[in-house]
């Protein structure tokens, strides 16, 4: 008997924790979260952790991430607005295009991330399961936070010095934000579904985010445009929630996108949904196949 | 308790392996119907098998037989190509120690990633913290980062952390080989525990020690098929004598051959057999072996000594035993004919290692050979709990203590 006693209190005095362990295993299975909680907690997780690593070495860390859009909206407004004059004609152009850099940043920046997502987490799809579309979500909410402080930050500031136009009209930013982020995660959904097959999606994109930018009306006022072309402009979402933002934040005098498509308002929002299923439907179709094409 | 855990019916998967790997768009635009510049790979055929809840099941086979292409199935990390998989009870969703460990953060902030992965949240993790890293004995490390970590720090923490997920079927790839002995030991305690628990587990891995300890069934894979079924013992023996018959041991392993004598009677063949009387060259530790020696006699001979030098694979000389000294005398026989000389071991004292065998055939002790091949014949042995030094001394244990 005194033997048989021996040889567990050995084990346990050599690894403390297997005793202890083992009254984990035990646990009711009412206090254990739902599926939901712990595909919610590895989101978070995984944010929180590409936000971190993001600015680890670097002296500056978050700074950064308001700087860049700062920088780039002083190169535009340099050139286009002081150079070439582009939005002499708009009131509050200088507030439109930081708005507009703002956002813009937030689009180029998620989809790029987001088209990454799932190749550069290869190694953790080839060893391990979770529903794939956390990681892409994990990514675009990274983007997304950074976003948001940034957004809140060009409010915070400008608000008091009287240099926004706030109203009740300025309610519409909540449902214009989610669907920027809408549009954002579909196309990511999309194109990180792509890139894993052909990687020239990687190039595409980039030259396709170009395109974008120069065709979203974000540099110049979308009144600088002939009507036809402006409606054409209008029915890419991102162009939409650009003028729809700016006219309920920065200056009442840009029109909404419904007063410039008229009749089909609905337009831009109908491509929203239509990204957003596409891609939704894109990566449920093909993320079963992601670990053996990585 | 007879319940089934995992029920696999026709489970087939295709592999298609692209012959160039360029995956542009140009090339799909340029061909666009090139399905043909794909190579079939048919990695599982036609896989069959129920494993009943509390079973611990191991999988084995020689590298790209299968076996972890099932693992990826059953962990939802690869879709089946065609059949049926029904699991009840929660898997764990990994295959491997450490997954999403990233060297910039530090232990503690990989413990709460990992452990997300696994499936863990924050809230759990952070309650089981110090469990964890004590028993990876990484307490005073816990805000490292865990790239000053050594590999075998990693790996601790690792598997503290994957034995915190709470599956009812655990599966689990060549944990094993990971870890030096005292941490193997550990996982041994931890799969131990499991056992009692009644968690089904299923494992692959190349120590067949390990399968024939802690599994109740062996299922052996050949090529995307299942061969063998059954109790683990008898899968793993199988297994060992069928690698006995198919990789010759390799020429690394085969030490050169001297040969010489004046031909009156000669060697024909040797060979090792097991206790079933089948030719094998690998042999587990503790099993019955009987060397086999075939000559055919070309002269008149009015003696016969068969002697035997067993050699580690450097040369050094392990034992020599031979027909005189073991009180067996031989008849020759006559020109033309042949004839077998056997030495049983009832059990092999040999541990893990290459050996050779040097076998001379001589009239008697200081004369000249008939034949004498020095250092032939390689064979293998495996200890299956993997004792450490040359041979096992065949000691008994015995202990006695006062009680105060």
């Amino acid at each position: 008997m005194k033997a048989k006693e021996l040889i567990p209190r050995l084990v346990r005095r050599g690894a403390p924790a297997v005793a202890l362990v083992a009254g984990n295993v035990g646990r009711p299975a009412a206090e254990e979260p739902s599926t939901l909680d712990r595909q919610y907690n590895l989101v978070r997780e995984l944010a929180v952790t590409q936000f971190r690593l993001k600015y680890t070495g670097s002296v500056l860390g978050y700074v950064w991430s308001l700087a860049k859009p700062l920088m780039i909206f002083a190169i535009m407004y340099a050139v286009f607005s002081r150079l070439l004059r582009v939005g002499a004609g708009s009131p509050n152009f200088a507030l439109q295009l930081l708005v507009a850099v703002v956002m813009w940043q937030f689009f180029s920046e998620t989809t790029a991330v987001g088209l990454q997502s799932i190749v550069s987490n290869a190694n953790v799809i080839r060893k391990a399961y979770f529903p794939r579309a956390i990681l892409v979500i994990a990514a675009t909410m990274t983007a997304f936070m950074t976003f948001l402080i940034n957004f809140a930050l060009i409010l915070v500031v400008f608000i008091p010095l009287g240099r926004l136009e706030i109203g009740w009209q300025s309610l519409l930013l909540v449902p214009l934000i989610v669907e920027l982020y809408v549009v954002a995660l579909g196309l990511s959904l999309l194109l990180s579904t792509l890139y894993v097959f052909f990687r020239d999606v990687g190039y595409i994109w980039e030259i396709g985010t170009q395109i974008l930018f120069y065709g979203s009306a974000v540099v110049y006022p979308l009144g600088f445009v002939p009507s036809k072309i402006q409606r054409l402009i209008v029915v890419n979402p991102v162009a939409q929630i650009i003028e729809d933002v700016r006219h309920v934040v920065v200056t009442r005098q840009v029109p909404l996108s419904g007063a410039v498509l008229g009749g089909y308002w609905f337009a831009p929002l109908l491509v929203t949904l239509a990204a957003a299923l596409l891609g939704l439907w894109a990566f449920l179709r093909w993320s079963p196949q992601f670990a053996e094409n990585l | 308790m007879s319940e089934v855990a995992i029920g696999l019916s026709g489970l087939s998967k295709r592999f298609r392996i692209p012959l160039d790997r360029s995956t542009s768009l140009k090339y799909r635009v340029a061909h666009p119907r090139s399905s043909s510049r794909y190579r079939d790979l048919l990695a599982l055929k036609d896989v069959s098998f129920e494993v009943p809840e509390g079973q611990f099941l191991g999988i084995i086979g020689h590298n790209g037989s299968g076996k972890s292409t099932l693992l990826k199935i059953l962990a939802r990390i690869y879709a089946p190509t065609s059949g049926s998989v029904v699991i009840h009870g929660h898997v764990s969703p990994f295959l491997e120690l450490g997954v999403g460990f990233h060297s910039e953060l530090s232990a503690r902030e990989n413990v709460y990633l990992n452990g997300a992965v696994l499936g863990l949240t924050r809230r759990e993790l952070r309650t089981r913290l110090d469990e964890i890293v004590g028993f990876a004995e990484l307490d005073s490390f816990v805000d490292q980062k865990l790239k000053n970590f050594s590999s075998g720090m990693q790996v601790r923490l690792a598997f503290s952390i994957a034995i915190q997920v709470n599956a009812a079927i655990l599966l689990m790839d060549e944990v094993l080989a990971v870890g030096d002995a005292s941490f193997q030991e550990k996982c041994f305690e931890v799969f131990a525990r499991y056992k009692r628990e009644g968690r089904t587990v299923i494992l692959v891995t190349h120590d067949l020690g390990a399968v024939d300890r802690y599994c109740d069934r062996a299922i052996l894979f050949e090529r995307g098929e299942l061969v063998r079924d059954g109790a683990s013992g008898e899968v793993t023996g199988y297994y060992r004598q069928t690698v006995g018959h198919r990789s010759d041991l390799d020429g690394r392993e085969r030490a050169a051959v001297n040969r010489w004598g004046s031909g009156e009677a000669e060697i024909t063949d040797v060979t090792y057999l097991n206790d079933a009387g089948v030719p094998q060259k690998v042999f587990s530790s503790g099993s019955p072996m009987t060397v086999q020696i075939h000559y055919q006699v070309h002269g008149e001979l009015q003696r016969l000594v068969c002697g035997l030098a067993f050699h580690r694979s450097d040369g050094l000389n392990l034992a020599g035993p031979n027909t005189l000294s073991g009180r067996t005398p031989i008849t020759p026989p006559g020109i033309g004919s042949t004839g077998t000389v056997s030495y049983r071991i009832d059990a092999l004292p040999l541990l893990t290692g290459g050996y050779t065998l040097t076998v001379n055939l001589y009239p008697q002790f200081g004369e000249e050979s008939y034949d004498y091949v020095e250092q032939g014949f390689p064979f293998r042995v495996v200890d299956d709990i993997g004792r450490p030094g040359l041979v096992d001394l065949g000691g008994k244990w015995s202990a006695s203590q006062a009680s105060n």
